[in-house]
């Protein structure tokens, strides 16, 4: 039978996979796009926690709506800038983009 | 016992194309291999009885994030070009770091009591109608403020894009 453990031990393990991919990833795009595999565990996280505590309170699918927002938010705004950036400069790489003022 | 079956084949199917998104060579296939992660997470609340958050998923990550992902790469030509340019590092920190996180966090979990909860047998019941009433009664500022913030993320993304007409003089 499933239960909680096993969720959460997905989400754990989807978690820090996407922290491998921040590290290792030097392309901005990229880790950008790990990030959203944390988000995405955190959100499994949630939405296993509010299936298995009392049914009428399903305050972690609301979070877990938040979430979907903030993170759709988010990249939208870090894909500006990464594209900002490679306009003026012609760099993706997150460790070229060492001077801030241009 | 289908419900185990159904969980252990999503859940290997999110592992390993989470692990080759993060470790494939091309950018433009790491974010195809992103989209096909988020269909497996969007199964995984079709399990967990998320409908709404299913269907979300695939219309905002899938159908918006990744999408626009995939733009970005096309927009930034060095990457799709004859070479995709794959600058990889701190393979061993990164190793480190991130197996320590899942040990740590999977110790904790099993050691946890309370783990073994069972959920209700109330089970495929849909809970889209209390998340509407939850939305719009006690999180009403919150959905308010994420719609601001969803308003002042478009704006920013405009502004910050276009060209400033300053630079051409």
């Amino acid at each position: 039978m499933i239960t909680i453990t096993h969720y959460t031990i997905l989400s754990a393990l989807l978690f820090s996979i996407g922290i491998y991919g921040v590290i290792t990833r030097k392309n901005a795009i990229g880790i950008l796009i790990s990030i959203e595999l944390i988000f995405n565990a955190v959100n499994i996280n949630m939405v296993a926690v509010s299936r298995y505590l009392p049914q009428t309170e399903i305050y972690g699918q609301v979070f877990a709506v938040f979430i979907i927002a903030v993170a759709a938010a988010e990249s939208v705004i870090g894909l500006a800038i990464i594209l900002a950036i490679y306009n003026s400069r012609k760099k993706v790489n997150a460790d070229e983009m060492d001077i801030m003022k241009f | 016992m289908v419900e185990s079956l159904l969980f252990y084949s999503f859940a290997s199917f999110i592992l390993i194309s989470a692990i080759f998104t993060v470790t494939a060579k091309n950018i433009f296939h790491c974010a195809l291999y992103l989209a096909s992660t988020l269909f497996g997470v969007a199964a995984i609340f079709i399990l967990l009885n998320a409908y709404f958050l299913a269907a979300v998923q695939v219309l905002i990550y899938i159908g918006a994030v990744v999408v626009l992902t995939i733009f970005v790469v096309n927009l930034t030509k060095e990457i799709t070009g004859e070479k995709p340019v794959f600058v990889r590092g701190n393979v061993l920190p990164a190793l480190i770091v991130s197996a320590l996180t899942a040990t740590l966090i999977i110790l904790a979990l099993v050691k946890t009591t309370g783990g073994q909860i069972l959920a209700k047998e109330t089970l495929a019941v849909d809970f889209t109608r209390v998340l509407g009433k939850q939305l719009l009664s006690n999180f009403v500022l919150a959905f308010e403020v994420v719609s601001v913030l969803l308003l002042a993320a478009l704006i920013a993304a405009i502004t910050i894009v276009s060209k400033d007409p300053e630079d051409k003089k």
